[in-house]
């Protein structure tokens, strides 16, 4: 069974990923990028520079590893599955934050501190979205939550959770409105000193991320495996791409601001409306 | 099984904490630190307290997070042109090295440790929870809300927006009269565009 | 064997290197279909040289050439009789043909100084900050514009084929963070002709920074752009002008196929106390014609 499960999470992280390129319509564009060299950057730091989308690759494999696939059933079925998710996060910003300051280039480095100083912030949301889900579960284990979307999917009892959510999500896969770490006023920021398989690496980190986060939301919000006729593992699947297409959707469309107008919208708009989130899950949980 | 991978999780946290101090930078100094934490919260998960383990991960990351940022504030310093060391004032730091790795190895070694397995069965994450939010709730919340007091407060004198006025031109409480002696303290060295002598 | 063939079928990456009066048209060039405006010369394949160079710029052309990722190759459109049409085939043929063109670094690729620590750790100064360690010029700490803390201060030289910058300028920037705390105008951008002026392209490269490549390009054609929060990301106020608004208002205008006629204050008065994004969303807001006039330098200013 744990064997069975590990292939459902890597076959998941890979041909999500392959979708959400696809979505993106480049396929093609990261064929050309693993057929062309690399340059390197004077003094950079090599560890980094060449594990950054190894270690992104990782904790969306990591992340996706708590995601229950049928109900019960979770390649990592920990009590504590969200706060594992949330350390992915967390460790998320780091890589990120690695990614452009390995290079050692004014460019990469301006892309990864601004990343984090947007990154942080985002974490406080995603945080109390997260204990809000766990609220009508009470428990920290993904199953659980699976399990207490039974009667009714969180997407209704808590409207905020989603909305929300979709923040974190396109902030940890650097997309559209929240991509402030390779943004096109920093030419591609912490990847702009990247190219050839390099870059092409963290183009499909960044779909496999966005496979895990969408898979995440859809245990979170959509009651994950949980639906009629269709197996589990379908049901995830069909969630999970639903929201990949919403997420890129949004991403292509919505207009990046500037981060420090960004940071307000964060701390006194975002965080009070997560608070309020969350006394409503607690209102409605009792 | 789990004694071999605590072992391994130990040798890895001591390498990467003594990694802190050789390496020629302060982003790759706090990153080692980190990863020796990853490695206690590996340990703690393994000893059965899935919680504490994985939420000292999370803390640690973005703790270091926090703290590499500042270093790249105060000493930009892009992977490492510029080396530096990471040790400094060698006499006292051995020596308060030693002592500490003394005294605790000798709390350790001293003190009887309690052997009372965990039961497979055991909610331990939700014992926790009782514990937390039930008798130790007083100290928790003191020290949350102190916390965040302090913060808040270091925060507040930092700003360069104080209450009455931009703190780096003498800021000064209004006066109980138009143009009279100011509210409370005065403001020490007068200075700043606000008021022009004779006020004595 | 797929993979290649797969690889071909990409759109060209397309690094453009802009000569005087050539912007219109490379801009209109890459806006095409089977092409694609790289960002940074790492991502490109091609690197396209628009118009005559003047000979102060051929060192930052032979360094934007060599940052170019191998195999790589070089077109030039110096004939304005050639139409697009042609430049986008001889693109397309070289980007399917990379392989058998490849070009060598036109500079010698060797560091310009020694690498020779000084101090007692290795480095290349005696303290662990600031100074020129092996001849690189490293940030040192000085006051924040706006609190006084003490912070990193970077200088650094940016152009005069910077992506987000018209093409010409050469910007020496010393930024805090990624705020601008002194700018000084090295180079003026080259001049371009009226229609560089266009609303639509002016929306476009305001659209780009605003990370919306799909309603840039839509708008260089002429459609509407689409994209939602448009004008909402530009904050409000931003790169105010007298008797021209602020970059919102300039958006507006661009969106609804207005030109704006700006005066705008010289750049070392303009940029200073703007974050990086918001004097690139600045400088995108103004026409180029308006950035012209308003990139004096230092000893003219």
């Amino acid at each position: 069974m744990t064997a069975l499960l590990a292939l459902a999470v890597l076959g998941t992280l890979a041909l999500g990923a392959v979708f959400a390129v696809a979505m993106d319509g480049r396929i093609a564009q990261l064929a050309a990028g693993f057929a062309r060299q690399r340059i390197e950057t004077e003094a950079p730091d090599r560890l980094n520079r060449d594990l950054a989308a190894v270690w992104y690759l990782a904790l969306a494999a990591a992340g996706l590893s708590v995601v229950p696939f049928a109900p019960g059933l979770a390649l990592i079925d920990s009590p504590v599955g969200i706060v594992i998710w949330g350390t992915c996060e967390a460790l998320t910003i780091i890589t990120v934050f690695l990614h452009g300051w390995s290079s050692n280039a004014p460019f990469p480095l301006i892309g990864a501190y601004r990343y984090v100083a947007i990154g942080l912030p985002v974490m406080l949301p995603s945080m109390f979205v997260l204990i809000a889900a766990a609220l009508p579960a009470e428990s920290l284990s993904l199953p659980a939550i699976v399990e207490s979307q039974r009667g009714m999917w969180n997407v209704i009892r808590q409207p905020l959770g989603l909305p929300l959510f979709a923040i974190v999500v396109l902030t940890l896969t650097l997309r559209g409105p929240m991509d402030f770490a390779d943004a096109a006023d920093i030419a591609t920021g912490t990847s702009a000193e990247e190219s050839g398989a390099a870059r092409g690496l963290w183009e499909i980190a960044r779909a496999a991320m966005l496979v895990s986060a969408s898979a995440l939301a859809a245990t979170l919000f959509l009651g994950g495996p949980l639906g009629p006729v269709l197996p589990g593992p379908v049901w995830l699947w069909i969630k999970t791409a639903a929201l990949m297409a919403i997420f890129a959707w949004l991403g292509r469309r919505v207009a990046r601001t500037t981060p420090s107008r960004m940071l307000t919208i964060l701390w006194i708009v975002l965080l009070p409306l997560s608070f309020l989130h969350l006394a409503m899950a607690g209102v409605f949980a009792l | 099984m789990t004694d071999l991978l605590v072992a391994l999780l130990a040798a890895f946290a001591v390498w990467t904490g003594w990694r802190v101090f050789r390496v020629d930078s302060m982003v790759r100094a706090s990153f080692s630190l980190m990863l020796s934490f990853v490695a206690v919260g590996g340990i703690g998960v393994l000893l059965s307290a899935p919680y504490i383990g994985i939420a000292t991960v999370f803390m640690m990351a973005v703790e270091m997070m926090v703290m590499a940022i500042f270093m790249v504030m105060f000493m930009m310093n892009p992977a490492g042109l510029n080396p530096m060391s990471m040790v400094h004032q060698h006499r006292i730091s051995i020596g308060a090295g030693l002592l500490a790795a003394l005294a605790l190895g000798a709390a350790v070694l001293l003190s009887p440790l309690p052997s009372n397995p965990v039961l497979s069965e055991a909610d331990v994450v939700a014992e926790l929870g009782h514990e937390l939010l039930g008798p130790s709730m007083l100290i928790f919340e003191t020290a949350g809300v102190a916390l965040l007091a302090t913060m808040l407060g270091a925060v507040i004198l930092s700003s360069r927006q104080g209450r009455f006025g931009n703190s780096d031109e003498g800021s000064r409480p209004p006066g109980l009269t138009p143009e009279g002696e100011p509210a409370g303290r005065k403001p020490e060295g007068g200075g700043g565009h606000h008021h022009h002598g004779g006020h004595g | 064997m797929r993979l290649s063939r797969l690889a071909s079928r990409a759109p060209a990456p397309v690094f453009g290197a802009i000569g005087p009066g050539w912007q219109v048209a490379v801009e209109r060039l890459l806006a095409r279909s089977g092409l694609r405006r790289a960002l940074t010369p790492r991502d490109a394949g091609i690197l396209l040289v628009a118009g005559d160079m003047p000979g102060d710029a051929a060192e930052a052309l032979g360094r934007v050439h060599d940052q170019l990722p191998h195999p790589r190759a070089t077109l030039r459109w110096t004939v304005s009789h050639e139409t697009a049409d042609a430049v986008a085939d001889r693109i397309v043929a070289s980007w399917r043909d990379l392989g058998a063109i490849d070009e060598a670094d036109l500079l010698p690729d060797q560091p310009p100084n020694e690498w020779k620590g000084v101090g007692p750790h290795g480095q290349g100064g005696k303290g662990m900050m600031g100074g020129t360690p092996y001849g690189r010029p490293m940030a040192m700490t000085g006051e924040d514009i706006r609190d006084g803390l003490q912070l990193d201060r970077y200088t650094a030289r940016i152009g005069p084929f910077a992506p987000m910058l018209p093409p010409g300028l050469v910007l020496e920037v010393t930024l805090q963070g990624d705020v601008i705390v002194a700018a000084t105008v090295q180079h003026p951008p080259f001049a371009q002709p009226v229609d560089a002026d266009a609303p639509e392209l002016c929306a476009a490269r305001m659209l780009t920074i605003l990370g919306l490549d799909g309603p840039a390009r839509r708008a260089i054609h002429g459609r509407r752009p689409g994209g939602i929060w448009v004008r909402g990301a530009v904050p409000r106020g931003l790169g105010g002008i007298e008797g021209a608004g602020d970059a919102r208002d300039r958006l507006a205008a661009f969106l609804g196929g207005d030109r704006a006629a700006v005066t705008a204050p010289d750049l070392s008065e303009l940029l200073p106390g703007l974050e990086w994004s918001e004097a690139m969303l600045v400088m995108a807001s103004l026409p180029p014609s308006a950035i012209l006039r308003a990139a004096r330098l230092p000893e003219a200013a």
